[in-house]
């Protein structure tokens, strides 16, 4: 079988902005795909036209072999999908709510018994699984979109930042399902502005702006490639002026800028050798430096140095 | 911290094949039953219903006039029209619309389903419930035409067949209105007042004033539930007033024709849930 997710040459249009733009994308089987990108990139676009919520201007999203765009009964038959934040219908019950589209999805009866409480254990949700859905919260109703989406046990699952708007503790919750989702069979195409995120529970990664492609392959490999660091540096003296004048003529360092009275950062183009040698030369500037340390993560530098390139 | 850990039970496995279209049409009409049913709407349509039947009856019980069993039935057929408007506001009017503006379309259309099978099984509850509410409406009244009439009226029944006509009609052009709307209170609004009054103003422009028989519009065709229990049938008919200084106004009555207001209601049926099709296939979830 061959690839589960392939994009090619997708391209959306709204009224004389590209949202998309030539996007092609291919995902292997069994990965799990964080889609990143600003707010505007073009990921929820891309996501809805893989779920037949857009149509496309032009090009292609095939899913498990099968065109979206051309037959979207047949493409989605197998996959699951959590798009934006979606609301359910609030005379339901998750129970009935999960029948209702296992119905759809032409499910036994005793499949959907089955699954649902499988399901629902999963994401937290078994002692609402009778309450009607019209008042719960946001993280809730998150937890039984997603339930929803792995009930029919597909092969693709699709979220677009399921993260996105809940509190601290839903996110945590959320993460901590990604997590199990990520030990499992599942090919999984995630959308998501949360970097750690990603970095944490992603095995691929694709960066979007402004509708095109920036870069794909796999976390390794993009953090191998990521070589601008951010550092920050914590001394024991107070930072003059001129110990920052000195600094900011070392070889390498960029952007430079005080964050407090005996702190300071900076960004530093290399890898872990000239990240040494930079610590070295600080010293030798005769700077007492008491913590020196990478601010922020590795693929956040990635992102960075290739969102500001491609503006 | 809660959710040490969490568990997948299951992986995935081999595709099982999709239901018909048709099966999934039963499955979207069976789930907005429930809708109906839960959200009171059915319950608020009773309610209404209850309150015209018991108004009816009490003027009829309390009329000294003698009657008939069509006579009856006619009474009660009159008022079938404005039970008809408001079940195709509540059951039609935002039918489509709200998968937008509720964003239950981002749960439903992500599924492998086709949009027809989305909108028919849509129809096909709603016109089980507006078919409900006009079925036990004329049952009251045929079992009224019985009592107060001593007999069984037959027009009724032929009124009770124009009633579900009408009502069919109305809900798919109540449909029609919720696949272009954005908001669900202005499709309610616009389904509500484009039966209640704008067809009948204009209508009664043409009518009456213009001397155009508007055969073509929804609301005179579907008027014909009202006149197919008057014995003998109504025909058009033109009076002229003279009104002074060497002027005379005209005025038109027309009635409309029962072959051809079947025709004219079948045609709004069949257009407007067309369209409305067509319309929602096109539509983008895109807000």
């Amino acid at each position: 079988m061959g690839d589960p997710i392939v994009i090619d040459r997708l391209t959306k249009d709204f009224d004389g902005f590209r949202a998309v733009d030539d996007l092609s994308l291919t995902v292997r089987q069994g990965s799990f795909l964080g889609f990143l990108g600003p707010n505007g990139a073009g990921k929820t676009t891309t996501i809805k036209i893989m779920t037949n919520l857009l149509a496309a201007s032009g090009g292609s999203a095939v899913l498990n072999g099968i065109d979206v765009v051309q037959h979207p009964k047949e493409a989605l038959a197998q996959v699951g999908a959590v798009v934006e934040t979606p609301e359910f219908y609030p005379y339901l019950t998750p129970n009935e709510t999960l029948a209702y589209l296992g119905e759809i999805r032409g499910m036994t009866r005793e499949d959907i018994s089955r699954r649902t409480k499988e399901v629902l254990e999963t994401v937290k949700m078994t002692e609402w699984a009778d309450k009607r859905i019209g008042k719960f919260s946001k993280g809730m109703k998150q937890r039984v979109a997603i339930a929803q989406a792995m009930l029919h046990e597909p092969s693709v699952i699709i979220l677009d930042e399921p993260t996105s708007g809940l509190d601290p503790r839903g996110m945590y919750e959320v993460r901590e399902i990604l997590n199990e989702l990520s030990k499992h069979d599942y090919t999984i195409f995630m959308s998501s502005h949360l970097l750690n995120e990603v970095q944490e529970v992603c095995s691929d990664v694709a960066l979007i702006n402004r509708g095109r492609l920036l870069r794909s392959g796999s976390v390794e490999e993009l953090l191998e490639q990521a070589s601008v660091k951010r550092i920050e540096v914590r001394t024991k003296q107070q930072m003059s002026g001129e110990l920052l004048n000195s600094i900011s003529k070392l070889e390498g360092v960029q952007e430079l800028r005080a964050s407090g009275e005996n702190q300071f950062m900076f960004s530093l183009t290399g890898k872990d050798e000239e990240q040494a040698q930079m610590l070295l030369r600080l010293q030798s500037l005769g700077l007492n430096v008491v913590s020196y340390k990478e601010s922020g993560l590795a693929l956040e530098s990635l992102y960075m140095s290739l969102i500001k390139d491609s503006r | 911290m809660m959710m040490a850990e969490v568990s997948v039970n299951s992986t995935p496995r081999e595709a099982r094949a999709l239901p018909s279209d048709l099966k999934q049409v039963g499955v979207v009409a069976k789930y907005d039953v429930m809708k109906y049913l839960r959200s009171r709407r059915l319950l608020g349509m009773l309610i209404i219903e209850a309150i015209v039947l018991i108004a009816i009856t009490v003027l009829l019980a309390t009329s000294s006039n003698p009657k008939t069993a069509d006579g009856v039935v006619g009474q009660y057929a009159g008022f079938a029209t404005i039970l008809i408007v408001i079940g195709a506001t509540l059951f039609g009017g935002d039918a489509i619309v709200s998968e937008y503006q509720g964003r239950t379309g981002y749960l439903l259309f992500p599924n492998p389903i086709k949009k027809v099978s989305i909108i028919i099984g849509k129809f096909i509850s709603a016109v089980a419930a507006m078919v409900l509410i006009l079925v036990i409406y004329y049952a009251i009244a045929l079992v009224a035409g019985l009592v107060m009439g001593n007999g069984f009226s037959t027009l009724g029944l032929a009124s009770l067949g124009l009633a579900i006509l009408y009502g069919i009609s109305a809900l798919a052009v109540a449909f029609l209105i919720s696949s272009f709307m954005k908001g669900t209170a202005g499709s309610l609004i616009l389904t509500f007042a484009l039966f209640f009054f704008v067809l009948d103003i204009i209508s009664s422009i043409m009518g009456q004033l213009g001397g155009i028989k508007p055969w073509f519009l929804l609301n005179f065709a579907g008027s014909s539930l009202s006149y197919v229990t008057t014995d003998p049938f109504p025909v058009d008919s033109v009076e002229t007033l003279d009104i002074g200084g060497g002027q005379s106004f005209t005025f038109y009555s027309f009635y409309p024709d029962i072959g051809l207001s079947i025709a004219v209601m079948v045609a709004y049926a069949v257009v407007a849930l067309v369209l409305a099709y067509l319309i929602f296939r096109r539509r983008e979830m895109s807000a």
